[in-house]
């Protein structure tokens, strides 16, 4: 692992010798909204240092929005035109490292060996991931409490410490290596180190929540009144998982105009009242307390049970966002500190 | 132009096979009065340009403002909507309802910055055949001289 | 302002004991200074629960239409949230006998956002308050004033009616805020466009406009159905553009301009200018103002012989 110095003044000419080999994505400011990952095309003013609040870098690598094939029918029938995408080798800049955490479980979703996406492989096989720690911290963020942060940074390639005017910089995986070779970056000395540190451990030593190190798989009970409480006041927006760097559900469609269909995919959640709605009516999840629960249940015990790892990096977006308060730190803190009977959590 | 744009340039042929452009509009009337004015039209044998593509609804008071806002989605080069004159409504007050909406829709196509010239409002009776036939003549030449729509978001 | 808070929690204990209201509706404290969250008393000693402050931003109303069906609800309400009452019972959504009012006088409330980029980091927060100069924000690093333009929900700018149309109870009193926030929507036609062109491409189709707007109470709204398909799902700045549209049309004449569907917007899309467009034409054209007591039917479910006539009478 090499670490190594980057003046902030440099990094626009860094960015410039990487965009010849590689697509670099970053998060880009939009008009009086978070920062959104996207191709960076000559002048844009990428944001790598953290400092703003962006949308998850899901953006880019499981889009909004994405054609998985057309069809249209001419005179010599159907013809089908594929749409999985060809890229280049990737650069991501600038998520930080919860985000980047968060990748791992998508990872987990879509480069599954029996079921492997094309569309997301395609994307994410090619693509070295470069994190970043911010020097300040945000009050919603909650990550070390929900993991042990220190394992986080086996899912990054590179990894950048904000210390002012400049970035310090590990390489972390020998495709990390690759690209932090350049003049631009010199040697660290102690002092950047102590400074390094610093970095780390505002976000990696603040003050844990009461659930932290607890089991949550374990906490997080299917009969609890907690889910009704939530779901009483929640309106079910979906903004919370919409805005998740972890939430990975997605619904399919299929868009027809004259001779031409287009079969899509796009954003779902399971806060929404159709989720799980059938096609002959029935509805088993048909109202919104198990809605609310579902999403908790999902993140903190069926994916722990499923690949292991927690669906949730306390990136603190929704805990910033949700419209009715709805404080996630809050539901894990009540529903670890009860004394529970020992029931099994069923299925749902 | 926007894919939807293309496919409906593409499906609609005879536009396409003419060298000069011709917009392609939306025409929403009310069975009663207006369509039957288009039929009357039709049976005079008065000429007008066959630029229209006429949605045929019950009365203008069934006319949805999404009615007007998808016919600009999937962009139509021009939206046309109209009904029974004032007092002669088939059932009794539906176009009056229609007045108010319509009025509505002017002015959130107006926020939107939709062009005006692109969206029109009339009344025409069964009998106003040749007002239906001059219509849709005077709105072809308008809309040749602004172009073709660009999209609701260019 | 903590004086108005333990009258809230005096009247909503009074009505719970009364024994016909079944639940108080109203804010409780949030998970940080800042923030507040709805909550559902429905036991009189948990009245205390209840707070009043510059954070209390949610629309209640939007619980109602489920709520108040059947029994008898007591809610706390800004003028705003009573004018969406207003709206829902003209509309017929819920009966006025069964709500009981505690109103508020208003000097608009503060958008958790606004609040992030000034000049103390929001985790040294603890408390917000009100005073003649502004918002005062106290940190462990000391207390701040801001202006109301700066930290103020958008909507509380351009809000006019501060005093509660109807109530069971009033309490507070109503303050105008000093400075006035001027539109932010280009003037001309073709700016418009790309204007919202550009908006609408940020929306990533979460609803949560619709979801937290009282008057969007379709049990199946238009863009959840799927024949007609009036909307595609597809995250598309067209797509977008067709459900922002068509929501307008089914708000106008209706939304009151509590603002809540910018606040909560993820994307910053300023949804409420619109909606505040719409009002504005509702107002030039038939002279009438959503959420107004007086009112009988909504502008859309009435019709006047003399209305002014948008027909083009050419020829």
């Amino acid at each position: 692992m090499s670490e190594k110095i980057i003046s902030k003044d440099k990094i626009k000419e860094w960015i410039d010798v990487l965009m010849q080999s590689h697509t670099v994505v970053a998060p880009i400011e939009r008009k009086d909204a978070p920062a959104e990952f996207r191709e960076i095309k000559p002048g844009d003013e990428p944001i790598i240092d953290g400092s703003k609040s962006m949308m998850p870098p899901k953006d880019w690598l499981l889009p909004r929005y994405e054609t998985l094939f057309k069809v249209s029918k001419g005179a010599e029938g159907a013809q089908v035109e594929p749409a999985v995408p060809e890229c280049k080798p990737t650069v991501m800049l600038g998520m930080w490292l919860p985000d980047a955490a968060a990748i791992r479980v998508l990872d987990r979703v879509f480069l599954d060996d029996k079921f492997k996406d094309p569309y997301y492989a395609a994307r994410r096989e090619n693509t070295v991931l470069v994190a970043v720690m911010p020097a300040e911290k945000r009050w919603s963020w909650f990550c070390n409490s929900v993991d042990d942060v220190e394992t986080w940074k086996d899912s990054v390639d590179v990894l950048m410490y904000d210390l002012g005017d400049k970035f310090y910089v590990e390489g972390i995986s020998a495709k990390g290596e690759e690209i932090i070779a350049g003049a631009y970056f010199t040697e660290s000395n102690e002092a950047d180190t102590i400074a390094r540190n610093q970095v780390w451990d505002l976000f990696a030593k603040c003050d844990k929540l009461p659930f932290a190190g607890k089991a949550l798989y374990d906490n997080l009970a299917w009969e609890d009144p907690i889910w009704a409480e939530i779901s009483q006041k929640c309106l079910a927006c979906g903004m919370c998982s919409y805005m998740c760097p972890s939430c990975s559900c997605f619904d399919i469609q299929d868009e027809t105009n004259g001779l031409c269909t287009e079969r899509y995919r796009c954003r779902d959640t399971c806060q929404f009242e159709d989720f799980t709605l059938m096609g002959a009516g029935h509805n088993p999840r048909n109202n919104q307390l198990p809605r609310s629960r579902q999403r908790l249940l999902h993140k903190f015990k069926y994916q722990h049970e499923q690949f292991g790892v927690v669906g949730c990096t306390g990136c603190g977006r929704c805990v910033e966002l949700c419209p009715v308060n709805v404080d996630i730190r809050d539901v894990l803190t009540r529903t670890c500190s009860k004394e529970r009977a020992e029931e099994p959590v069923k299925a749902d | 132009m926007t894919q939807e744009t293309a496919v409906i340039e593409n499906t609609t042929q005879e536009a396409a096979a003419k060298k000069e452009w011709q917009p392609t509009i939306l025409g929403i009337l009310c069975n009663w009065c207006s369509y039957a004015g288009a039929d009357l039209a039709g049976s005079a044998r008065l000429h007008y340009p066959e630029t229209i593509r006429i949605v045929r609804v019950p009365c203008s008071g069934r006319v949805d403002p999404m009615f007007v806002l998808k016919g600009f989605q999937k962009g139509f080069d021009a939206v046309i909507v109209l009904g029974c004159h004032p007092g002669d409504c088939h059932y009794a007050k539906g176009n009056y309802y229609a007045r108010r909406r319509i009025a509505l829709v002017k002015d959130l196509l107006k926020s939107l910055g939709i062009p005006e010239e692109r969206f029109h409002f009339e009344w025409v009776s069964a009998s106003e055949g040749n007002r239906f036939a001059e219509l849709v003549t005077e709105m072809t030449e308008k809309i040749k001289k602004l172009g073709p729509f660009e999209g609701v978001t260019p | 302002m903590s004086d108005i808070e333990n009258k809230i929690q005096e009247e909503a204990k009074k009505a719970l004991e009364g024994g016909d209201v079944s639940v108080v509706i109203g804010w409780g404290a949030g998970s940080a200074p800042f923030k507040t969250t709805p909550v559902f008393i429905e036991k009189p000693e948990d009245a205390d629960k209840l707070v009043w402050n510059p954070a209390c931003v949610n629309n209640l109303a939007v619980y109602l239409p489920k709520l108040a069906n059947d029994k008898k609800v007591g809610i706390v309400a800004k003028p705003c949230d009573i004018r969406s009452m207003i709206g829902l019972i003209q509309e017929k959504q819920i009966k006025r006998e069964n709500l009981y009012i505690i109103g508020l006088g208003c000097a608009g409330v503060v958008d958790a956002f606004n609040l992030d980029s000034q000049d103390f980091h929001l985790q040294d927060v603890i408390g917000l308050d009100w005073t003649s100069d502004g918002l005062k924000v106290s940190t462990t690093n000391g207390d701040y004033t801001l202006s109301c333009s700066d930290c103020l929900r958008d909507m509380c700018l351009v809000c006019t009616k501060r005093e509660p149309a109807i109530f069971d109870v009033k309490l507070g009193e109503a303050v105008q805020p000093s400075d006035i926030r001027e539109s932010l929507i280009p003037e001309l036609a073709e700016e418009r466009k790309a204007y919202w062109s550009e908006q609408f491409s940020k929306c990533i189709r979460c609803y949560a406009c619709r979801q937290v707007c009282p008057a969007c109470y379709c049990k199946t709204c238009f863009a959840d159905r799927v024949e007609p398909k009036w909307t595609a799902k597809k995250a598309t700045a067209e797509e977008a553009w067709m459900f922002h549209a068509t929501r307008m049309m089914h708000i106008a004449g209706r939304c009151i301009g509590c603002g809540e569907c910018e606040r909560i917007c993820p994307v910053g899309i300023p949804v409420a200018e619109l909606a505040r467009e719409m009002a504005q034409a509702v107002k030039d054209t038939y002279g009438y103002e959503a959420g107004d007591p007086n009112q009988e039917s909504p502008v859309l479910g009435q019709y006047k012989e003399e209305d002014f006539d948008p027909a083009h009478h050419g020829g």
